[in-house]
This record gives C-alpha cells, sequence and structure tokens, in this order.
C-alpha cells in the first residue's frame, strides 16, 4: 500500500471461498476492502481527565480509522441445502449452494474500533 | 503535512490548569500522524476484519511545571509526559484515555 495517499480508499482483493475446511471446492471473488492512513494524535491529558482516571490515564488520544463507510447487516444464514438428488445414472450429487459476501461501496476515516484493534 | 504517512513526534501547545491555580501555557513535544489502517469484509462472522492503529507515545520521559498563583493548600506542581519517540500501535486503556471520533 505504498503508493496510498492519506485517506480511506477501496482497494480490490480476492476471497477463497470454500465448501468445508478440507476445501474440497473452493472458488476466489473479488471484492473490496477499505485501506488507508487517517489522521491520529496523543498529547498530555487535561486536569479532568487525569482526576477522572484516578492519574493513570496521563495521555490522551485522538483518533480516526479507516471503516467501511455504512457496516451492512451480516448475510442471513444461508438456507438449508436440499437433499442430495440422484442424477440420471443414479449418483447422489451435492446441490449448488449460494453464498453471499460483502464488499465495500464506499470509505471513510471514521471511529475506530476498539474491541478489534 | 499533506502527504506525511506515519507517526512522529511533533510540537504541541497546551494549557495547564487545575483548580486553585492559575493556568500556564506549556509548549511540549507530542505524537502526531497518519496510521495505516484497513477494514476487509470476510464471508465468516464477524463479516469485518480490522486493523485499527493510532499514532501514540511509544517512549516518553515526565516533566514537571510549576502553576502560578496557587492557593497555599494546593501543591503548584503538574506532571506531564514529553513524547521521545511515538508509533502506531493500539490504544492502551492502562495509561491512555482512548478518544476516537
Amino acid at each position: 500500500h505504498d503508493g496510498l495517499a492519506p485517506g480511506c480508499h477501496l482497494h480490490p482483493f480476492n476471497v477463497t471461498i470454500r465448501s468445508d475446511r478440507r476445501g474440497t471446492c473452493k472458488g476466489t471473488h473479488q471484492v473490496h476492502a477499505c485501506v488507508g492512513y487517517c489522521e491520529s494524535s496523543a498529547f498530555p491529558s487535561r486536569y479532568s481527565v487525569l482526576v477522572a482516571s484516578n492519574f493513570t490515564h496521563n495521555i490522551t488520544s485522538a483518533s480516526r480509522c479507516c471503516t467501511i463507510s455504512k457496516d451492512p447487516p451480516p448475510p442471513p444464514p444461508p438456507p438449508p441445502p436440499p437433499p442430495l438428488c440422484p442424477d440420471m445414472w443414479g449418483h447422489l450429487c451435492p446441490p449448488q449452494v449460494k453464498i453471499e459476501i460483502l464488499t465495500a461501496k464506499a470509505c471513510r476515516c471514521d471511529m475506530c474500533r476498539k474491541s478489534r484493534y | 503535512l499533506h502527504s506525511f504517512r506515519g507517526c512522529a513526534v511533533r510540537e504541541f501547545s497546551f494549557v495547564a490548569f487545575k483548580p486553585g491555580c492559575k493556568g500556564l501555557h506549556i509548549t511540549t513535544e507530542a505524537c502526531w500522524g497518519r496510521c495505516h489502517t484497513w477494514e476487509k469484509p470476510v464471508p465468516e462472522a464477524p463479516f469485518i476484519h480490522r486493523h485499527h492503529r493510532v499514532c501514540t507515545y511509544s517512549r516518553t520521559r515526565h516533566a514537571t511545571a510549576r502553576l502560578p498563583g496557587c492557593r497555599p493548600d494546593v501543591s503548584p506542581l503538574y506532571h506531564y509526559p514529553v513524547a521521545l519517540l511515538c508509533h502506531c500501535a493500539v490504544c492502551s486503556t492502562q495509561d491512555t484515555e482512548c478518544e476516537t471520533f
């Protein structure tokens, strides 16, 4: 990402989808991530912050991070696959499974999420 | 600075104040920059992977200022950190007030 200008930008990448943990069947699909450089700073905390933190937080960090502009809701769980169907020779064949994958449509410098730092 | 990427020591001015004293204008060294951060969709829960890092102090020294006009029962000493080195890292709630907006 060395060529990236400051800011938060769409970035294509390939996702590999596997039918099972062993990867019996797999395929790749291109989606977009958000990647970039957003401003942040750290400085001495105000006295009110020092008091509120019992003098443990002597540094204050003010930050923004590169985020997908709006978190789409997680896709609904896929419906249970139909039972295996016999083909014309009587062999049992797996059905086609449709998988939904999210992709970023827009990016912006916004709140850093502490839970997944 | 418009194209700067990374995290560096930068001059910072603030007014040190505490109840019972007058404020004192202090110029010190703090941290500023742009850290590499990203979010990418993944097929499994939680459906988004994040890499969020912030520009913060890596090495510090402690400094003490003497505030003017303090009441007799209030210590005039005001302690604050001075940045010697800065880096992009997870914001640690152990010693940092982590604000994001």
